[in-house]
């Protein structure tokens, strides 16, 4: 992982101008950098997450939304929009392999329909959010499922700009095979947005 | 002069000097903690006094050798010193003896605390403590099953309680709020619990402890709940076995029963809601006596108190606790005046208002 | 970019000296940005604790009532902690790490210009309370359910929770910089374990701020949820749960104390060995010193909840203390740098000096705080209030002084006047301890802490009144530091690039740096660089001493 000055002892100079600063090898800066902020993002929902369990735990009630709403269900919705979401992660995945080919078209293409599933996946909550029946303010179920729900679809949204954003610089061009940082680096946080569905949904829906 | 400023100088010097000295034995003398005044307050001070006794021996070694490295090693020349630049095996030695204290330490607290937490079957007696904002409530647990024979104090930030509670026998507290947590303190017990408020899963904590000697032992909220945390005082009066019930007995007696409801008359209605009064102003005719329908929503315990303007006495309402509580209070003709109206418990501006009598 | 195209327009040298600050992108002057704003927080929380001293000093209300109070110390304790010596910290940071690792900037410059300007952003947030009708009162912990709408009326509390989530963002973005210059931007030949142990210490923290502020952002929000759009976890009549408050708090709030202690101990490591003339003893074990505090620091945080009744007491117990042995280990290491060292007591020494004597008596009260019968007597007396300050105070603040003193040479080209360094550091010491050893006696005694009043007859009295003498010594401390500031950047002593005979990378650049920092680095086959430079007939042979005790060492 790091590079070593040339190990002659006699050397008395040590980096020059040009090499300060210069790293090329491994991970590019950029990715280390979203790596990180995923890190941190994965320390949030576990906050979250935490935050849920204890809730439940402590619950003295049966656990569950509010009585005049009926419990969770996958369909009709639920599970349909976990599909949409898990399919985006592999459109996304196409986009990246093609630009690593230098396809531009493909990447654009794998982009355009990433950010149609994104889209869909934001649609299809809000529908839920409106026929569920219950609201936020109703109990702690009511706030832990709303406050999950809804950081995950706010973190949605902003992989959605970044969709954008990179479907703007892929129609003009901007990436090659050599130069998409961009693009690994939405990619990666669309997968890490992608992977918490899954255990929200796997939380709520079939844990109940 | 010059030997008058020497020998002042040397007072001034004498002085300071015995002034450090004392402020060095008080500080001294401060470190150990109030007279321990319980079986469980023994223990844990003799913990304290390990725990003290290892810190000190730690500080003395650390201090004493970094002043001892400031005195002899100066800089004197500009030669370099030996470049050392590490030692495995002290290395290892001064991991191994923070790790040794830190074993025998652990070891003493967790002995310490199996006698702290320690509960027994039958306490001499049972009482229930119920913490608010800003004052405690303490209901005698008899043996029977109803409620109201319950013999309960309550204090208010004007007059804190007193608790009394029999020598010589384990006394058991349950510890209970109404609202925020608030935490049961008595420094001469060298112990506190937090109450949390009912409801909170798991939050209904116990506290036990002996008291060995009759006396008066005051206690404070521990934990910070809000504008008059400062004034959540209360005493802790250990009496023997005889009198303790011979106070018990009087006090249950000496409880006011409810007053009437039905004289007629003007009635003045108030109510109070999230620490408040829904009105600040109460106007009442003047030489005729009137009564006050007070409404309580909230889980709270408040009353509604009069004083006049030298804050003088002309009523002491009885607290209730609601939600929707009610009570009548009856209040004797008064000439006419500004009076004050307020809670007793929770004496803050929104639970203060004015009297017009006329 | 902005700069240039505004530039052109700029008439004055005062306006595009203004707007080159305001939108500057150099790790440098960013990181003097962040000095700056929190010596200025600084100066105002200061001013809450002289409230909080006067009203305390003899029993009875004189100044402010309890409302103010509260109001008072919460302020005090919120900016002190995350408007000052977090940010402080990260400012040297910000100065000091590219350099230290031979690099041009941080890894990400633009991101590190918006985590800085957060900063300043979300502490007006927090202080507009004040403008709202009373800002945040329910101390620094804001435990619900007190901090719940019902008990915490007023926007004070939601502008605290908001400004606080804007400056956990700053400092999550600002750590994700670090650790990326850490990784990606080290000179040729600067392995990790030739990193300055200041770069380590901050790695590290850099490390808990990523894993532990982003846990506090979700109770901030949990919290302003509950307050703002009926939200029910923290309120237990809706089924809620008051004590998960406080287990997210404090497994942030523990490693948060970290936070602000490793950085300033990574100052104290480059210090002591610069004025003892000796590398820092026991190199290695330092560094794995701190990594053990690190992890550890994420296993002990329900020791600030033992009187709750609702943990795993002997656990969490054992943990507390057991932080106690990489921290000794760490405190041996700095008396074994001393041992036969040949010492110079300039400034930044003193105040480094100060930081491990005081430092250690913090050290020893949370020991004692960590005994859980002793701490069911202890636990929020006056007694913890003096932990904290003689590990925060006597600790970080102790280092960011040094720190300031020390790199000042650096990051102006002056050296601060010694003789007036040496005032400020003794009444700055003199009455840190006249202000904050009382407190262990009368928290022992059993005064509670946040209280705007006690009893006469209680017989705190006393030791009250040394406290309040003691912290208006601290507040004239600052006089002298203030004028030597000031005096010093308008007619200080030019002292050339490397004043102190020091070691580190930072030194082998002229003071200031230049843009991009070096035209040349020295080669780096040790942790010391420019000491290997400037004694380069001894290099081979202390290359080879070095490399037999250490072996493995690329
Ligand atoms: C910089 C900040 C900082 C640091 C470094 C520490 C360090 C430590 N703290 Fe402290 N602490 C706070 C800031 C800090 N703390 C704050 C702000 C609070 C109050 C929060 C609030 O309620 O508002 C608090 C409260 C607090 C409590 C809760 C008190 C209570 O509310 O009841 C406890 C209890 O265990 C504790 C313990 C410790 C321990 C064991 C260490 C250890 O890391 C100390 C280790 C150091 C040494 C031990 C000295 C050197 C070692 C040797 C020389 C080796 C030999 C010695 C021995 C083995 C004894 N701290
Ligand atoms: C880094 C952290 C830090 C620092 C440096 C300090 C510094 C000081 N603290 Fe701090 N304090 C805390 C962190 C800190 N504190 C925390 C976390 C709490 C707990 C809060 C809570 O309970 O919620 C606390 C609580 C606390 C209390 C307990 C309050 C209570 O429980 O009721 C007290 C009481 O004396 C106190 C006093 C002081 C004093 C006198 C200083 C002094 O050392 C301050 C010295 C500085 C100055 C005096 C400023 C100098 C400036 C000037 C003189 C003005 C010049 C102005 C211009 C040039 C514009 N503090
Ligand atoms: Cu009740 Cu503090
Ligand atoms: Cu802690």
């Amino acid at each position: 992982m790091t590079v070593d000055a040339p190990t002659s002892m006699s050397a008395d100079i040590g980096a020059s101008h040009a090499e300060i600063g210069h790293r090329e090898a491994g991970m590019p800066t950029p990715l280390v950098g979203m790596l990180l902020f995923i890190a941190s993002e994965v320390m949030f929902f576990g906050g979250l997450f935490a935050a849920y369990f204890n809730a439940r735990a402590a619950f003295p009630g049966e656990w569950g939304p509010p009585p005049p709403a009926h419990a969770l269900e996958m369909l009709p919705i639920a599970l349909p929009l976990t599909l949409v979401l898990v399919a985006s992660s592999f459109t996304m995945q196409f986009g990246v392999w093609a630009i690593r080919r230098g396809d531009q078209r493909a990447l654009r293409n794998w982009t355009a329909v990433t950010l149609l599933l994104g889209v869909m996946f934001l649609a299809g909550q809000l529908y839920d959010y409106s026929i569920l029946g219950f609201g936020i303010g109703d109990g702690v179920f009511g706030t832990v499922f709303y406050t999950l729900t809804g950081f995950h679809g706010a973190h949605v949204f902003g992989g959605a700009v970044g969709l954008t954003i990179l479907l703007a610089r892929s129609v003009q061009g901007q990436f090659s095979a050599r130069n998409h940082v961009a693009v690994e680096a939405v990619s990666m946080y669309w997968h890490f947005v992608d992977v918490v569905w899954i255990a929200l949904f796997t939380t709520l829906y079939i844990l109940g | 002069m010059g030997s008058s400023t020497a020998h002042s100088r040397w007072r001034t010097g004498h002085r300071v000097g015995s002034l450090l000295l004392l402020i060095a034995a008080l500080a001294g003398c401060g470190m150990i903690p109030p007279e321990p005044e319980t079986e469980t307050a023994r223990s844990v001070f003799t913990l304290y006094n390990i725990v003290l006794a290892m810190g000190a021996a730690v500080f003395v070694g650390v201090e004493g050798f970094i002043l001892y490295a400031i005195f002899r090693y100066r800089r004197r020349d500009d030669r370099l010193p030996d470049q050392l630049h590490g030692n495995n095996l002290v290395e290892i030695i001064w991991t191994a003896i923070p790790t040794i204290i830190v074993l025998i330490l652990f070891a003493a607290s967790a002995i310490t605390l199996g006698e702290v937490e320690a509960r027994v079957d039958e306490p001499g007696q049972t009482i229930e403590v119920t913490g608010f904002q800003w004052q405690w409530e303490f209901r005698y647990l008899d043996d029977d099953e109803d409620d109201e024979n319950d013999h309960t104090v309550v204090g208010s930030p004007a007059s804190p309680p007193a608790m009394v509670v029999p020598v010589g026998e384990p006394i058991r507290l349950e510890l209970t709020s109404t609202d925020v947590v608030h935490s049961f303190y008595v420094p001469n017990f060298l112990i506190k619990r937090d109450m949390f408020p009912a409801g909170t899963e798991g939050g209904g904590n116990q506290l036990e402890f002996t008291i060995d000697e009759p006396g008066t032992y005051s206690g404070q909220c521990a934990e910070f709940c809000g504008d008059l945390h400062a004034r959540m005082t209360f005493t802790v009066e250990a009496l023997p076995r005889t009198e303790f019930d011979e106070w018990l007995e009087s006090a249950k007696a000496g409880e006011t029963p409810a007053p009437s409801r039905d004289a007629a008359g003007t009635v003045l209605e108030i109510s109070a809601d999230e620490i408040a009064f829904d009105t600040r102003e109460l106007s009442a005719p003047a030489d005729q006596p009137f009564q006050i329908h007070f409404t309580n929503l909230e889980g709270v315990v408040h009353n509604v108190s009069i004083y006049d303007a030298n804050d003088a006495e002309i009523l002491i309402g009885e607290p209730i606790t609601g939600p929707d509580a009610e009570i009548t209070y009856d209040v004797p003709a008064l000439p006419p005046g500004e009076y004050t109206f307020i809670c007793d418990y929770h004496p803050v501006a929104d639970m203060t208002g004015t009297l017009t009598v006329q | 970019m902005a700069t240039t195209t505004l530039a052109p327009r700029a008439g004055t040298w005062r306006q595009s000296w203004v707007i080159d600050w305001l939108t500057t992108v150099d790790h440098k002057k960013i990181g003097i940005l962040y000095i700056v704003n929190s010596f200025l927080f600084f100066f105002a929380a200061g001013v809450l604790a002289l409230v909080i001293r006067s009203e305390l000093m003899v029993p009875g209300l004189q100044f402010v009532d309890e409302a103010t109070y509260n109001q008072a110390f919460t302020m005090h304790g919120t900016i002190m902690i995350f408007l000052f010596v977090v940010p402080v910290l990260s400012g040297f940071a910000n100065y000091v790490v590219p350099l230290q690792l031979g690099a041009p900037d941080m890894a990400f410059p633009r991101i590190n210009a918006l985590s800085f300007w957060l900063l300043p952003l979300g502490g007006i947030l927090i202080f507009s309370g004040y403008l709202f009708g009373g800002a945040a009162a329910e101390g620094w912990t804001m435990y619900a359910p007190l901090s719940n709408a019902r008990y915490a009326e007023g926007p004070g509390t939601d502008l605290w929770l908001i400004g606080l989530t804007l400056v956990g963002t700053a400092s999550i973005l600002g750590a994700v910089n670090i650790i990326a210059t850490v990784f990606k931007m080290r000179a040729p030949g600067m392995t990790l374990f030739r990193m300055p142990i200041f770069v380590w210490t901050v790695l590290a923290t850099a490390t808990l701020i990523l894993l532990a502020t982003p846990v506090l952002t979700a109770g901030l929000i949990a919290l302003f949820i509950d307050r703002n759009y009926g939200g029910a976890f923290f309120e237990p009549s809706a089924g809620g749960n008051p004590i998960l408050w406080q287990h997210i708090f404090w497994f942030f709030g523990h490693p948060e104390v970290y936070i602000v202690i490793l950085p300033a101990m990574g100052v104290v490591s480059e210090i002591l060995p610069v004025f003892s003339r000796k590398p820092l003893f026991g190199y290695r074990a330092f560094v794995f010193a701190t990594i053990g505090i690190m992890l550890l620091s994420f296993s002990v945080w329900a020791h600030h909840m033992f009187t709750t009744g609702q943990v795993f007491l002997l656990f969490f117990a054992f943990m507390t203390a057991l932080i106690g042995v990489p921290t000794g280990v760490k405190m041996f290491n700095w008396m074994a740098t001393l041992w036969r060292g040949s010492l110079e007591f300039t400034t930044p020494m003193l105040f480094a000096l100060g930081f491990i004597t005081m430092f250690l008596i913090g050290g020893i009260s949370g020991v004692m705080l960590a005994s859980p019968p002793v701490d069911f007597h202890l636990q929020d007396t006056y007694f913890v209030v003096a932990h904290l300050h003689y590990v925060f105070f006597g600790g970080s603040v102790f280092g960011v002084f040094a720190a300031t003193y020390f790199w000042f040479p650096k990051m102006t080209g002056r050296r601060l006047n010694e003789r007036l360094g040496k005032v400020h550091f003794w009444i700055h010491f003199i009455g840190f301890n006249l202000a904050f050893f009382p407190m262990h006696p009368l928290g022992i005694s059993g005064m509670p802490r946040r209280v705007a009043d006690y009893s006469p007859d209680a017989g705190f009295t006393l030791w009250n009144i040394v406290s309040t003498v003691g912290a208006f010594m601290i507040a004239i401390s600052v006089l002298p530091f203030l004028v030597n500031l000031v005096a010093t950047l308008i007619n200080g002593e030019r002292v050339g690039d490397d004043p102190w005979e020091a070691n580190t990378l930072e030194w082998a650049t002229t003071s200031p740096p230049p843009p991009y920092n070096f035209d040349r680095l020295p080669p780096i086959r040790s942790e010391r660089p420019v000491f290997d430079l400037r004694h380069k007939h001894d290099a081979e042979h202390m290359a080879a001493e070095r490399r037999a005790p250490e072996e493995g060492t690329a």
